[in-house]
Parts: C-alpha cells; structure tokens; sequence
C-alpha cells in the first residue's frame, strides 16, 4: 500500500510536470526542454528557505512560486519573439544552466550531494488535490478565450496575427502558467522525499514530459492524462524486470509513435458523450 | 475624408522593388479592387497594409491616423481585417471557435477570471459563441458550427475566412481573391455575399481578384498594379478601355495564368 501510494504520488508529480508541458507545447505548440528546471526552482528554493532560514511551509511555497515566475519571466520575455526552434534551445541552455548553479553553489545547495534532512510535509492527498486543481486550471485556461488564442496560433502564427491576437503575448502568459504550476510541483515533491539533487532536473526530465504529451495526442488533454499515468507508472510497475524497463518503455513509446503517430488520443478528448458514441457504434457494427 | 489612404509605399525584397511608390485611397463605405498581372505584387500590397512586412517608406493612414509603424496585432485591432489567397483557417478549432477567436482579443474577461470560473467568462463565452454564430449565419455557414475547417468543401472554407474576418469587426475589409477556385454559380453566390454584407455593415471593402466579372460588378474604383507600380486606375469602364492595362494583361499572359 505504501508502496502503491508511494508511485502515485510521484506520478502526481510528474503529472503537474506534464500539465504545464501541455499547456506550452499541446496548446501553444512551442517545445521546452527546460520545464524540470522549474521543478529544481520550486523544490530548492523552498527547502533552501525552510531548513535553512525556519521560513513556514505555506510562506515558502509562495516564494517559490514567485521565483518560479521570476525566472519565467527572465526565460520567456526574450525568448517568445523568437522562432520555435530557437525557444527550444534557449529553455534548454537555461535548464542546463539552473542545474549547473545548483550543482555549483555547494554551500547553500549541497552541490552535487544533493539536500537532505528536509522535513517531509506533504503526502499522497496533498498531491492529489493540488492536480486536481491544475487539472481544473488547464482545463479552464483551455475552454477559453486563451485557449483558443493558443491553438490558433499555434495551427498558423501569421493568420493569428492578421486576427488581432498578441501572438507574443499569449506565449508569455502560457509559458508563465507552466512555470508556476511546475514551481509549485517542485516544492511539493521536495517535501514528500525529503532529499533532492540536481540531477534528477535534468533535460531527460523535461524531454519526458514531452514524450508524454505527444504519446498522449498533442491536443488531447485527457491524452496527456492517460500517457503520463501510464508512462511515469508503467516503469515503477516494471521495476522487478529491472534490465528490461527502458527497453519496454522504448518499445511501447515506438509502437505507439509508429501506429498512431497522433497519439494515442489524437486531438480527442476522452468524454461520456464519445465513449457513449463509441459504444452505440459498436453496437450498430455487432 | 478617406477611410483608408495610402501614400507612396514601398517595398524592396533584395534587388526586387515588389511595390513601388504605390498610392492609392478608399472612400467612407467604398468598394475597391487591385487587379494586375501575376506578380504584380498586390498580395504584397496586402501584406503591407496589414503589416506583415514593414515599409521601406511611405504611410498607410486609417480614417487619418497612422498605423504603418504598428505590430501586425494592432494593425488588425485598429480595424484592418483581411482574408488570404491561400485559405489559412486554423486547425485544430471547430468552425465556430475559428470565428470565436477573431472577436477573443476584445472579450473583456481576463486570466483570474479564467483561473476562477467566474460568472464573467461564462457570460462572455455565452456571449462570444453567440456573436460568432450569427457572423456564420451571415456568410451562409449555418449547421457547420461544430466541423472541422478543414473537412469543408473549398468553398465553404472561402465563406469561413470570411466570416473570420467579419468577426474581427473591421473598418476595412481586405478581399485576397476572394472568388479563386469557386465555380461559376458559387461566384455568383460570392458577389451577392459581398453585396450584401457591403449593405449590412460600415466597412469599406478592397478586393484583389482575377476574376474581372467580380471586381467589375462590385468596385466603384479600380487600381491596376503592374510590377509593383500603379499602371492605371478609374472607374471599371475606364480601366477596361484603357490600352496600358489591356497590354500588360493580353500582352504576356494567356488566359490560364489569369486564374
């Protein structure tokens, strides 16, 4: 049960992870390889604050998340005016770079050893509804005039434009959503494992939670749902096949990429109107 | 005074001076066409006047103010709506939200609204889906509210940018051959449309068309852009007789390329 408890908690987690990736690149089509960073802002700032500087839990979360939301602004402002690719690289370099100063700034951080001895406040339910309410929060920023905003121009940049929308704007906003909710991700998975290191930030981080969303279907937040349960829990399910994990997680991200290079949802979302549909067609067909 | 007035722009790309010194201006509630030889650069005109490329020189004033040096956003708030010669919809948004996301920049509802569910954005979604209905009721795109862009007939998708850029609410509406592709009944169809919309809303009109019968019928005025420089202009009889345009036209193009 722990243990159960214990992989569904990180699932949550990387869920949150994975929300804000949707947002910037299912809705807004753009691709950061840098979102894990904000997980270290997040985790190290707030732990850095309360063990060190006796800052309460709730004050501290809030700072990180300001900081978050700092140094999405740093990354975001110069960066929405460039081309797609070039965003890429930059949230790349600045994830890189986070986990560079985190591995260098020994004495505040631990350097590479990592932080430890951090009291472990939050638990399953914590989590749980903290992804309950981003869901919620993606899911209105998505049925809105912001969602809508983003999908126009991600499908075609120019003609959104010619419509009036802030193209640059709206990749602003997005991207700052993403880096609080990942913020605030971070400072929970810092006090539920009550150890962190910069090594578990990296890019390979960032990269699966982008793998996530387009296995999910780029468009389908259901979708997104759906892969990263199966994705973040699949490999803690397989963990008595030790040697074989990365090559079944390999095999069934391929055949997926392979069989249904939408994703496994496409565009869809999964709702009890479709699957009402589904099972009349069905039906029809037996 | 003129809505729209545009003075001596310009445009080079490298060597190629695509728009030369080109003048035009469109009266209060006027129907205009720019007609020309292919690459004749009135897409360019377009896009200069909506601010896709900035000007080399030159100013293009709306109802006397400037807006050549604006981003392209605010090009288009400042009333300048447009459609385009390549259907450019969005994919991934019904029918609906295509309109829908014409009017978004306007919906006064913000972000702590949207992270709230409030009664604000509910109203003004109800409210959005409404209006964009109605501007499909227009066009003639009833029923299709919740397809797929993409899976329209061609024709359909013309009426839908259409319906797009009347969602934007514009002072001028600029036309890129509006009628390529259709067939002759749904051309038909398409200058009653603009007719009709031309009656129904203040907004001055510019087409870029081919199709000499379109821009006949409906344009008070008529500019002939020949490589990047205004070769002629008057009323549709006036251009019609005129010898330069009739040579630029017959004297390098074949029918075929007219399309």
């Amino acid at each position: 049960m722990e243990y159960i408890l214990s992989t569904l908690t990180f699932t949550g987690i990387s869920l949150i992870g994975v929300l804000g990736v949707y947002l910037v690149t299912g809705l807004t089509g753009l691709f950061s390889f840098g979102q894990a960073a904000f997980l270290a802002i997040g985790a190290y700032v707030s732990a850095v604050l309360v063990k060190n500087f006796a800052v309460s839990l709730p004050l501290a979360a809030i700072i990180a998340m300001l900081t978050g939301l700092l140094a999405g602004l740093v990354v975001g402002v110069p960066t929405v005016r460039l081309r797609r690719d070039y965003i890429s690289l930059v949230t790349f370099g600045f994830g890189e770079a986070i986990i560079a100063t985190l591995n260098n700034s020994t004495n505040i951080t631990g350097g590479a050893t990592g932080l430890s001895g951090v009291p472990q406040y939050t638990n399953f339910w914590v989590v749980l509804v903290t992804v309950i309410i981003c869901l919620a929060i993606v899911i209105g920023y998505k049925h809105s005039k912001y969602g809508r905003q983003c999908l126009a121009l991600r499908s075609d940049e120019l003609a959104a434009k010619a419509m009036g929308i802030n193209v640059e704007r709206l990749k602003l906003i997005t991207f700052l959503i993403a880096s609080v909710m990942t913020s605030f991700a971070g400072v929970l998975y810092v006090f539920y494992t009550s150890y962190v290191e910069p090594g578990a930030f990296g890019w390979v981080v960032s990269a699966e939670w982008t793998i996530i969303v387009f296995v999910g279907g780029i468009n389908s937040l259901t979708g997104a749902v759906a892969a990263s349960i199966l994705l973040t829990g699949l490999p803690e399910m397989l963990r008595f096949a030790s040697e074989w994990r990365i090559i079944i997680y390999c095999v069934i991200v391929l055949l997926i990429i392979n069989f249904r290079p939408t994703g496994i949802f496409g565009e869809n979302e999964l709702s009890l109107r479709r699957i009402k549909q589904f099972i009349r067609k069905g039906a029809k067909a037996a | 005074m003129s809505q729209l007035e545009v003075k001596n722009i310009s445009k080079a790309f490298g060597g190629v001076k695509a728009i030369d010194n080109f003048s035009f201006a469109v009266g209060q509630h006027d129907i205009v066409g720019i007609i020309g030889p292919n690459g004749a650069g009135k897409t360019t005109a377009f896009n200069l006047l909506t601010g896709v490329y900035p000007l080399d020189s030159g100013q293009v004033l709306l109802n006397g103010t400037d807006i050549s040096k604006l981003p392209q956003h605010e090009i288009a708030r400042a009333g300048m709506a447009r459609t385009f010669q390549n259907i450019r919809l969005f994919r991934g948004l019904s029918v609906l939200e295509n309109v829908m996301t014409a009017a978004d920049p306007y919906s006064p509802y913000n972000l702590l609204d949207v992270l709230f569910y409030s009664s604000r954005k509910r109203h003004n979604e109800e409210a959005a889906r409404k209006q964009g209905s109605e501007y499909l009721k227009i066009v003639g795109l009833e029923g299709y509210e919740n397809e797929r862009p993409e899976s329209l007939p061609y024709g359909l998708q013309r009426k839908l940018e259409i319906a797009r850029a009347l969602a934007t609410n514009p002072k001028v509406l600029l036309l890129d051959e509006p009628a390529a592709g259709l067939n002759p009944s749904e051309v038909r169809e398409f200058i009653e449309l603009v007719k009709r919309l031309h009656k129904q809303f203040d907004f001055s009109i510019i087409i870029i068309e081919h199709r000499l019968e379109v821009i006949m019928e409906l344009s008070s005025q008529i500019f002939v852009l020949n490589f990047g420089k205004l070769l002629a202009s008057g009323t549709p009889s006036e251009v019609v007789g005129n010898k330069a345009v009739t040579e630029a036209y017959l004297g390098e193009e074949d029918e075929s390329c007219l399309i």
